[in-house]
């Protein structure tokens, strides 16, 4: 079995291959081409092809993950959509919850209205009413109406159409009608419903994320027809598959129906890849820790299973999305964060980037503020003229420059500023995971950090250290970490149904009715997909609260048929639940069942291991000794540092920081205090023995 | 401090002198905004009234041991965290007064609005924070809750209560929790004297829970960084918001800048005192300080409760509006909330007047009030500031259903938003809360789904906006049918009064309230309803106001003319008439246009 993986980012197409059977591996990067990034993704791959001698025919798989849609929307840049919905409610998905974005503010434009997705005059209203809580019909559907707001809609030139009307998420029976009468009139448009994008009660999350559907099914479409050709033209006749949000991956068809499934799957890669270097390593409590130029990415696994998202707590371009995805936090903290002093005069790093240009002045491409990679480098945690393994000298006399200059307006001296300026940021980053954690209950001193992407392993360390975290790893290749976490995939199909049912008086029949229904649903799915029975497996997840509350936990619920002593466990199950994230459990309030999911797993060939290389030994592998500048105490010291070359590190030797490891996609920063060894797997294990 | 010296140019801008060196002071900034954000979600997320956790109407902070405010959590609304400090002085004022004397384990109930409440409903929960035996600061939940055992069901729209007694249970810093033990006869009291208890008490204990939370946080902090080093720094937060404050005052030209809006008051009351209530507003610029005066504005209505408390309401509104004018978060980012940013703002309100009642007028129903204060205060600023404001924004309305079922009462709050005045660079936002208050709606799936209510419409007005060369925000139509017997109350205003158009642009459109019977008639509605029964059947159509236009409307693009006629907001007689923009078939006639608007 022969896979290719391929992350599309910002600047770089990442591509890794493997052959699952000899065990090879090798990964390539080339530019992303921004106009039509599948470009990048076929030259990438004939590369990647060429420099081992692989033959195209041979690709079993190539797992993708893409941006297109995402840009789509970040960009404003989609299709000219078209909504049905019913009479009297035409305006949901503009008056959105009727809140402002920002408290204090005057000036600001609401993403909703500013920048709709679907303009007014191509939202047609049409007779039809169901009502909860059966969806039972209270006004018929009006079937001439549909057709003629079809026949406006074709006029006017609309390419796209998402059907969404009131409690279809308990009877899609109105919007399966409509969707057929707009097909008829408007063939080869994409035509979509808010049932099928997302059955969940709340009608202007519901609506907008299938106007968000039919803003991009277009471009999508597209995209994935234009790679699926220019793949069978370069001889690869092995499938395409697509990563999805929540973690999984997706045929090209179940994409083109539901594009929402890729709109924030960009992060979900690098969770996985976290994931799966934790795993090698045998760890299952996990923090991933992905920095680039401009964000940090935070995904926390627990007990091997990644977090979830609510479903209130997604957006995209500021519009909610009701999809099931991995819990990322993304902050704006990267390399590029530019320090500076604020109108109020306080210090302050990011949220702005330098980016890719003109990027840190260290990068002599003439940024003149001074960064978070300017200050790595002031204080020798970043080496010049070993930058990307050589592959770019830094500038450290402009580094020098922006951060004395910063440093007199601070009034504090270089080495302090530059430490500060990752102090700073370091504890941004800190915060960010502790919102992930300590606010939900998990107590993160028993996890291992995994830092990866340009920067992770830089701070990885310092940033553990003030969550009193013990133990940080650095995989093999943090560069491309994401990408191979393609490769460690397995197919991923969500299904939903709203319940709205209460302990004491649930109806175990319809639950049970509900489950099998979707069960089969996903069986015949998958197996329209070609995969075997045996590796399809299904898990359940119920949506449970309080009688009353808005916000929902999530709770697995047990296989089999469900009865009265299972559904107890489970209520209790969310007793615990509710204690250990909010603190508190109202043992004596009814719990309602909001939705139920059940993800069906359709299991993938993967990459199921990694070779540390051969290594020498750390004589070999020592560089030079270099000045690095570290807190010791309550004051800035500079050591006199080792430098190491990563590749030829022995593995299972002890060495111990201050130490700086060099390799080609990142720089590893072991502070005083700390000691590491190279894993069997190739990722560095860094212990901190003072945690503070 | 020398901020006169700071540069106002990103380069080289020079820091300014603080207590704590500036990288510990942005740690333990980022560690104090995180704490408040925790508050809030946990608050948010366990929670059982859509009052809460749906529109949001609840604060979280974390005060000195004065009151004096440290941080305040994001996702409040601004009318609740605002008003924290006050609630902590009125605690600690009461307390003395009775000679009472705050320990480890306690936690106090405050709901006085002439002691630091913004008004009875909002009840907050302050758990003191003590280090080595010492206090040295509250963790405080604030939040709006569903009844308060007022004179008729719910803790809106009770625009008749005569007096505060009359307007539910008064809790003057009552410790619920003594010592670590609950104080069970309090509780039973709440319970006993509250409708719909088992919600309230249930967001009670969230309100409690989560303070419990925030002193943990705020004690670990202070334990970390060392109670000098964390005090300090706030210290130095408290400046930073001054200087920000006084920066941007003192770039305003100084002078006198007045204005005067009226509320509607008691439309359908006989007693024209209780009408057409002038709202006078001079913002008096001096240097770096204004002083806001409210001398003019209506005398106090003693048995009305649309007077608005001074501390927790009248405050709270000119000092957001104030801050979300001159330092608009869309440029300035998050400034945090504290004393600081009101600093440089005296206020002198009048005693005895609908912006500073005299005990014991009532005060519940002073939302709307207030919220046209803010407006006020905005009319007033826009002359010195006119591209950074809107025209005359749209009001909010309060309406409170309520009713029997299964032998138990509901009841459920909705607010009905307004929406802004044009501005400067973009037209005004349409359908959304104003001011001083962001609160969420209710989806119609959940309403429905939980409450004997059906919704049959939620959109915008058609031909309500107001012409400018920006134009107003539109504000909603909502129409409702009740399915079983029951009643409601509105509490609002705006039904008299069109929005101030700006500069040139039209005045927006007033709000309206109809009642159609299902035994036949109709109703039109004045703004404050005091408890009105319904029959199943009877049906309610709301209209939102349209905030006002800003500049000359034969000054707008008859291209964005044509788009508001496509988008089916305005018909073309319409655009012809205000804009002077002949549109023909879905085209713009452009000589007609410029001949009509010359003429014009």
């Amino acid at each position: 079995m022969r896979t290719i993986g391929v992350d599309v980012g910002g600047t770089f197409t990442d591509l890794v291959y493997c052959d699952m059977d000899s065990g090879a591996l090798a990964i390539h990067k080339v530019s992303t081409t921004p106009d039509d990034p599948s470009r990048g993704v076929m030259t990438g791959i004939r590369e990647l092809c060429a420099a081992n001698d692989v033959d195209p025919a041979t690709i079993d798989y190539v797992f993708h993950g893409t941006t297109t849609a995402t840009n789509a929307v970040l960009e404003n840049k989609g299709a000219r959509a078209g909504l049905i919905t019913n009479d009297g409610f035409r305006d949901i998905i503009h008056i959105g919850r009727h809140q402002r974005v920002e408290h204090y503010s005057i000036i600001q434009e609401l993403p909703w209205q500013h920048r709709p997705l679907v303009k007014r005059q191509h939202r047609k209203t049409v007779p039809g009413r169901l009502v909860p809580p059966t969806g039972e019909v209270l006004v018929p559907l009006d079937r001439d109406a549909v057709r003629s707001a079809a026949l406006e809609l074709k006029a006017e030139g609309v390419e796209s159409v998402a059907i969404c009307f009131l409690f279809s998420y308990l009877n899609p029976a109105h919007e399966l009608e409509a969707k057929a009468i707009v097909e008829e009139v408007m063939p080869g448009a994409f035509v979509t419903t808010s049932s099928f994008i997302s059955p969940q009660f709340r009608e202007f999350e519901r609506f907008t994320t299938a106007a968000l559907a039919a803003f991009i099914g277009p471009k999508v479409d597209r995209y994935i027809d234009h790679l699926d050709t220019a793949l069978r033209d370069s001889g690869i006749n092995g499938d395409l598959r697509i990563m999805a949000s929540n973690g999984g991956v997706a045929t090209t068809k179940m994409v083109v129906e539901k594009p929402t499934l890729t709109l924030l799957s960009g992060l979900a890669a690098g969770v996985l890849g976290g994931k799966w270097i934790g795993d090698l390593t045998g760890r299952s409590r996990l923090i991933t820790f992905d920095i680039g130029g401009t964000s940090a990415d935070i995904g926390i696994v627990v007990d091997g299973v990644f977090a979830e998202t609510d479903a209130r707590s997604t957006s995209i371009a500021g519009f909610p999305l009701l999809t099931p995805m991995i819990d990322i936090h993304t902050i704006g903290a990267g390399g590029g964060s530019i320090a500076h002093i604020d109108r109020g005069g306080a210090f302050r790093v990011g949220p702005q980037s330098a980016g890719a240009v003109p990027g840190p002045a260290a990068y002599g491409r003439g940024g003149t503020e001074p960064t978070v990679t300017d200050a790595n480098l002031v204080l020798g945690r970043l080496i010049a003229e070993d930058f990307l393994g050589g592959g770019m000298t830094l500038d450290e006399a402009a580094s020098r420059r922006v951060v004395t200059d910063l440093a007199g307006r601070l009034g504090l001296p270089v080495e302090e500023t530059a430490h500060g300026i990752l102090t700073i940021i370091n504890a941004n980053m800190a915060n960010a995971i502790r919102s992930r954690t300590i606010q939900k209950g998990i107590d993160p001193r028993g996890f291992a950090l995994v830092a990866f992407g340009g920067a992770g392993p830089l701070h990885g360390v310092e940033v553990a250290a003030m969550l009193g975290i013990r133990e940080v790893i650095v995989p093999p290749y943090p560069g491309i970490t994401s990408a191979m976490g393609l490769l460690t995939t397995d197919l991923k199909y969500d299904v939903t149904r709203t319940q709205f049912q209460v302990s004491g008086a649930v109806d175990l029949g319809r639950l049970n009715s509900d489950i099998a229904a979707m069960e089969a649903e996903l069986s015949a799915q998958f197996a329209a997909d070609h995969i075997d029975q045996a590796d399809v497996s299904f898990r359940r997840i119920g949506d449970l609260r309080y009688v009353g509350q808005g916000y929902e936990l999530k709770i697995p619920f047990p296989e089999g048929e469900i009865t009265a002593e299972k559904l107890t466990e489970t209520f209790e199950a969310f007793h615990r639940t509710h204690a250990s994230e909010y603190g508190h459990a109202f043992r004596q309030s009814p719990i309602e069942i909001v939705n139920l999911r059940v993800s069906g797993i359709g299991r993938m060939p993967k990459l199921d291991k990694l070779t540390a290389p051969a290594g020498g030994s750390l004589a070999e592998a020592l560089v030079r000794t270099a000045p690095s500048v570290f807190r010791a105490g309550d004051r800035l010291e500079t050591f006199e540092t080792p430098i190491y070359r990563r590749a030829a590190l022995p593995v299972g030797e002890a060495f111990t920081g201050p130490a700086i490891i060099l390799q080609t996609d990142s720089t590893t920063v072991m502070p005083p205090g700390t000691r590491a060894v190279v894993d069997a797997s190739g990722s560095i294990l860094i212990t901190i023995e003072a945690a503070n | 401090m020398s901020e006169n010296t700071l540069s106002k140019t990103s380069a080289g801008r020079a820091a300014a002198p603080t207590r704590v060196d500036p990288v510990t002071g942005a740690v333990i900034q980022g560690a104090l905004e995180n704490i408040a954000v925790e508050m809030g979600h946990k608050l948010m997320r366990m929670s059982y009234s859509s009052i809460i956790r749906e529109s949001e109407d609840f604060g979280t902070a974390l005060t000195d041991a004065t009151g004096r405010q440290l941080c305040e959590c994001r996702m409040s609304t601004p009318l609740q965290s605002g008003p924290i400090p006050g609630y902590i002085r009125g605690i600690l004022k009461q307390m003395a007064a009775r000679g009472e004397t705050l320990q480890p384990g306690d936690v106090i109930m405050h709901n006085d609005p002439y002691g630091g409440a913004s008004h009875g409903p909002d009840v907050g929960f302050a758990v003191p924070v003590f280090l080595d035996g010492t206090l040295i600061g509250f963790s405080v939940t604030t939040a709006h809750h569903l009844d308060i055992g007022a004179l008729t069901p719910g803790s809106t729209g009770i625009v008749d209560a005569v007096d505060t007694f009359a307007e539910g249970l008064q809790f003057k810093a009552i410790k619920v929790v003594e010592a670590g033990r609950r104080n069970e006869a309090v509780w039973s009291i709440l319970r006993d004297n509250i409708r719909a208890s088992a919600l309230v008490v249930g967001d009670m204990e969230a309100q409690v829970q989560t303070a419990q939370i925030g002193a943990e946080r705020f004690l670990a902090l202070v334990n970390h960084h060392g109670l000098k080093t964390v005090m300090d720094a706030f210290e130095d937060l408290l400046d930073y918001s001054e200087r920000l404050m006084r920066d941007a005052i003192s770039a305003l030209p100084d002078g006198d800048y007045a204005a005067t809006t009226h509320i509607d008051g008691f439309l359908d009351d006989a007693d024209p005192s209780r009408r057409d209530l002038p709202i006078a507003v001079t913002l008096k610029v001096r240097g770096d300080s204004i002083t806001v005066d409210l001398t003019g504005t209506a005398p106090q209505l003693p048995d009305k409760p649309i007077n608005m408390p001074l501390v927790g309401t009248v405050d709270i509104s000119i000092w957001l509006t104030l801050r979300s004018i001159l330092l608009d978060s869309v440029v300035y980012g998050n400034i945090p909330q504290n004393e600081g940013l009101t600093r440089p703002i005296t206020i002198v309100a009048p005693r005895g007047t609908i912006a500073n009642p005299i005990f014991p007028a009532p005060v519940i129903a002073r939302f709307c009030p207030g919220n046209a204060l803010a407006d006020t205060v905005m009319k007033a600023l826009a002359q010195a500031v006119p591209r950074q404001v809107s025209a005359g924004i749209g009001n909010l309305r309060v309406v409170a259903f309520s009713g029997m079922r299964e032998g138990s009462q509901w009841v459920h709050m909705e607010i009905l938003e307004g929406s802004y005045g044009g501005r400067f660079g973009s037209d005004g936002m349409d359908a959304v809360d104003t001011l001083f208050a962001n609160t969420r709606n209710n989806p119609i799936e959940d309403i429905e789904s939980h409450l004997p209510i059906r919704v049959d419409r939620y959109e915008l007005r058609h031909n309500a906006m107001a012409a400018g060369r920006t134009r107003g925000g539109i504000g909603t139509i909502r129409e409702f049918t009740f399915l079983d017997d029951g009643a409601f109350s509105v509490e609002g205003d705006g039904h008299r009064y069109r929005p101030w158009g700006y500069d040139g642009g039209q005045d927006g459109f007033q709000a309206s309230l109809k009642l159609i019977h299902k035994a036949g008639g109709a109703e039109d509605l004045v703004s404050k309803v005091p408890y009105h029964k319904i029959r199943a059947g009877d049906h309610l159509i709301s209209e939102g106001p349209s905030g006002g236009g800003y500049g000359n409307p034969l000054e707008r693009s008859p291209e964005s003319v044509l788009t508001d006629v496509l988008e089916d907001l305005i018909t073309a007689d319409v655009a012809e008439r205000d804009y002077g923009v002949v549109i023909v078939s879905g085209k713009v006639d452009a000589d007609a246009t410029t001949a009509r608007r010359s003429a014009a």
